[in-house]
């Protein structure tokens, strides 16, 4: 066991250093961020910038360091100046970036000339980072600083005022579909091709079939504004609290931000992932509780003479449970990175919706934090899930 | 079916005479299939032009006529645009998207899961943990980034113009559309192969030490030879279901990325993008989304049956693997769609 976890533990760093790095390459080849307003106010004319204030500017956002040191200095905080060993400093004059890149003027043999950058006039070297603020690395859960949706405010502020909302809708979610989804399954597994069977695995059916963002509008269509339409209690169609009051029919008036105000906010977008996420876990334990009822030992333990309640929940179940361990290994990260299209739908005020937000303002440091901590929290879960199942399933060993 | 009396009929005949029984399913495919075939004659079936904007006829409800005396059926959008024409434009968009997706990656899913687990060893070794560390990786975020990255680079990625006409020519967009709806393509393949190899892998291993390819080994057949006739037929059936249940799943994860604006852009018609606009005017046009909720919903859920119905149509031998397979697949789909939710 120890063997195991230490091994599995080594393997997560290195695909999560790995996976660090394939989401920097991919998100430094992206376009944007945040010189791209400025290349056009350059382009504009007025208010044109000096080269002190792109060197500025470049400085604030990291952009004038080479991508080695940008990369370790996001991951894990170092170079943050130069490395100081029993009183002496090392390293001082080592350039780490490029202040004022040097500007070569080509001149084509048809007359036309072209600046390009090229070489550097004024390196920036690892004393000249000691004054700048440094993230202690993400890796040690510093995320930095947003670019562009909160300017120079910590990630953490950002991640911190969403993550109330995601934890409140997904951990709710999660919660309601288990304790429905995995006895509705059961149900229709031990009554397979009863009335009860046939319209469990319509519904399921067509819910697992449906996108979210169909189901989402639907409901949005009728209990939204349908209902108001016609009169009838209807409910708010999106984010999380209103800011002014309203009056609904036969409840009366409901005042911004209280509880009833939030409940009516909360209902349908839950109801949306409870509907969607039971079709998917009853299907699955069903499939899995007809494969496992057909098994000898179930026939065994009937034969036995032990209750139909034991057989089906203590013989059946235990090992029909076990795939849909599997199934939960992503729930944390799920719990955590919060379901993008309903948020957007209901316009819900979650992670979701920030990484969906991040990606569309290019707002790149806020992305990668996301993408980590999801990517953490999904290894994170499959480790767990596999400690699960060697204490679920004896005849797993882990090693 | 004319199969002569005097031969017994192949196992895809008998396979096919089980799948008609399914009503359902065989119904659903006739509607997918009517509804691609039309959408290959658009220019014909159209009423009017792709994008032909006016914006006096904005907003015209369904079954009703524009303030300038022309009838829309769908109604027309906030452009004025016929929104029947553009529903049968964007089915050739959007569907022919999810087949070529889906279809690229199963085959390079069916290649890289045959040669890892049939020949193993360090081949198999690699490919796992490569299709282990995609697989970490959160696709649906993944997909945002990428499409978000394509479509604000559109000019500064090379994609062989061969490439972009021909496609443009199938889904009757121009060049510069054929180019982006290539990109999305791109990344959906590159992101989707992963789940088929794993599940062919796990298959083939199977497959691999039962006792007739063992034997056709002993006989001195190739390697060639035993995947061709014994690994691959065998195999066959679960990957036809996956194949219908991915096919579903792209059709959905477009929708849902072009929805969310990074996926195929605006002139070009996508089911997805239109539901994005339409979605906005909600509150003043409660109809507008509607419009294309309603092929979004009817497709994704004609594909599921038909993978029903093959399901239950597929041979009884393998009925054992194909229920591994189905719960594999139905455990991919919740996993798919939990992040795209």
């Amino acid at each position: 066991m120890a063997t195991f976890l230490i091994r599995r533990l080594i393997q997560m760093f290195l695909v999560l250093i790995a996976s660090a790095v394939v989401s920097y390459v991919l998100l430094y080849f992206a376009p944007g961020g945040p010189m791209t307003g400025l290349r056009q106010t350059q382009q504009s004319g007025r208010n044109k910038m000096s080269a002190d204030d792109i060197a500025r500017i470049k400085q604030r956002f990291e952009l004038d360091l080479y991508i080695p040191y940008r990369f370790t200095r996001w991951l894990v905080g170092f170079p943050a100046g130069p490395v100081t060993i029993a009183g002496q400093t090392f390293l001082a004059d080592v350039a780490a970036g490029c202040k004022t890149p040097g500007m070569v003027r080509l001149r084509y043999p048809d007359g036309r000339t072209e600046i390009i950058e090229e070489g550097c006039e004024v390196p920036i070297t690892f004393a000249d980072l000691v004054d700048r603020r440094t993230s202690r690395g993400i890796l040690f859960g510093d995320f930095g600083l947003s670019q562009v949706m909160l300017r120079d405010r910590p990630i953490s502020t950002l991640i911190a005022s969403r993550l109330p909302y995601t934890l409140q809708l997904m951990g709710a979610s999660i919660l309601i579909s288990i304790a429905i989804g995995v006895p509705l399954g059961i149900y229709s597994a031990v009554r397979q091709y009863s009335r009860f069977d046939y319209a469990m695995t319509t519904v399921s059916f067509v819910g697992s079939s449906l996108p979210t963002f169909v189901i989402g509008i639907i409901c949005i269509l009728v209990f939204a504004v349908g209902a108001k339409e016609a009169g009838f209690i209807y409910l708010p169609p999106g984010n999380a609290v209103s800011n002014k009051d309203y009056v609904i029919p036969y409840i009366g008036e409901v005042i911004a931000s209280s509880t009833l105000d939030r409940v009516l906010h909360f209902i349908m977008p839950l109801g949306v992932l409870v509907f969607v996420n039971i079709a998917g876990y009853s299907r699955f334990i069903r499939s899995g509780m007809l494969e496992v009822l057909r098994q000898d030992y179930v026939r065994t333990a009937r034969a036995k003479g032990l209750r139909e309640r034991t057989v089906v929940l203590k013989h059946a179940l235990r090992n029909a449970i076990l795939p849909f361990i599997t199934l939960l290994a992503g729930v944390m990260a799920e719990l955590f990175g919060g379901a993008a299209i309903t948020e957007a739908i209901f316009n819900w005020p979650g992670l979701g919706r920030l990484l969906v937000d991040s990606i569309e303002r290019n707002d790149y440091s806020v992305t990668m934090g996301l993408t980590m901590v999801s990517i953490f929290l999904l290894l994170l879960g499959y480790l767990i899930t596999d400690i699960l199942y060697s204490i679920l399933d004896p005849r797993i060993r882990l090693s | 079916m004319t199969t002569p009396n005097h031969r017994p009929a192949g196992q895809w005949a008998l396979i096919f005479r089980r799948f008609k029984t399914h009503r359902v399913a065989m119904w659903c495919l006739y509607l997918i299939t009517t509804i691609y075939v039309l959408s290959m004659f658009a220019s014909v079936i159209a009423p009017y032009k792709r994008d032909a904007i006016s914006l006096d006829n904005a907003y015209t409800t369904p079954f009703s006529t524009a303030p300038d005396g022309s009838y829309h059926v769908f109604g027309t959008d906030h452009l004025g645009r016929d929104f029947f024409t553009r529903l049968i434009y964007a089915a050739r968009v959007s569907l022919t998207t999810a087949i070529t997706v889906t279809t690229v990656s199963t085959l390079i899913g069916i290649v890289v899961g045959l040669t890892a687990g049939y020949f193993g060893g360090i081949v198999d070794t690699i490919t796992s943990r490569m299709i282990e560390f995609i697989s970490t990786f959160p696709t649906f975020t993944l997909l945002l980034i990428a499409g978000s990255i394509a479509i604000q680079n559109s000019d500064d990625i090379p994609i062989p113009a061969l490439l972009s006409q021909t496609i443009g020519v199938i889904m009757a967009v121009n060049e510069r559309e054929g180019k982006q709806v290539v990109m999305i393509m791109v990344i959906f393949i590159a992101l989707g192969w992963t789940g088929v190899a794993r599940f062919v892998r796990g298959m083939v291993l199977s497959i691999r030490e039962q006792l007739y390819v063992e034997s056709s080994r002993a006989l001195g057949a190739s390697h060639l030879h035993n995947i061709i006739t014994h690994v691959l037929p065998n195999a066959m059936p679960p990957i036809i279901v996956a194949y219908t249940l991915g096919l579903s799943g792209a059709l959905v994860a477009e929708s849902a990325l072009s929805f969310l604006g990074f996926g195929i852009q605006d002139p070009t018609p996508s089911w997805g993008n239109m539901l994005s606009f339409a979605n906005s005017y909600m509150f003043n046009y409660p109809w507008m989304p509607l419009v294309p909720t309603l092929p979004i919903l009817v497709c994704s859920l004609a594909i599921n049956y038909i993978g029903d119905g093959l399901r239950d149509a597929l041979d009884p031998r393998v009925q054992t693997e194909v229920t591994r397979a189905k719960r594999d697949a139905l455990l991919k789909a919740i996993r798919d769609r939990s992040a795209a939710s």
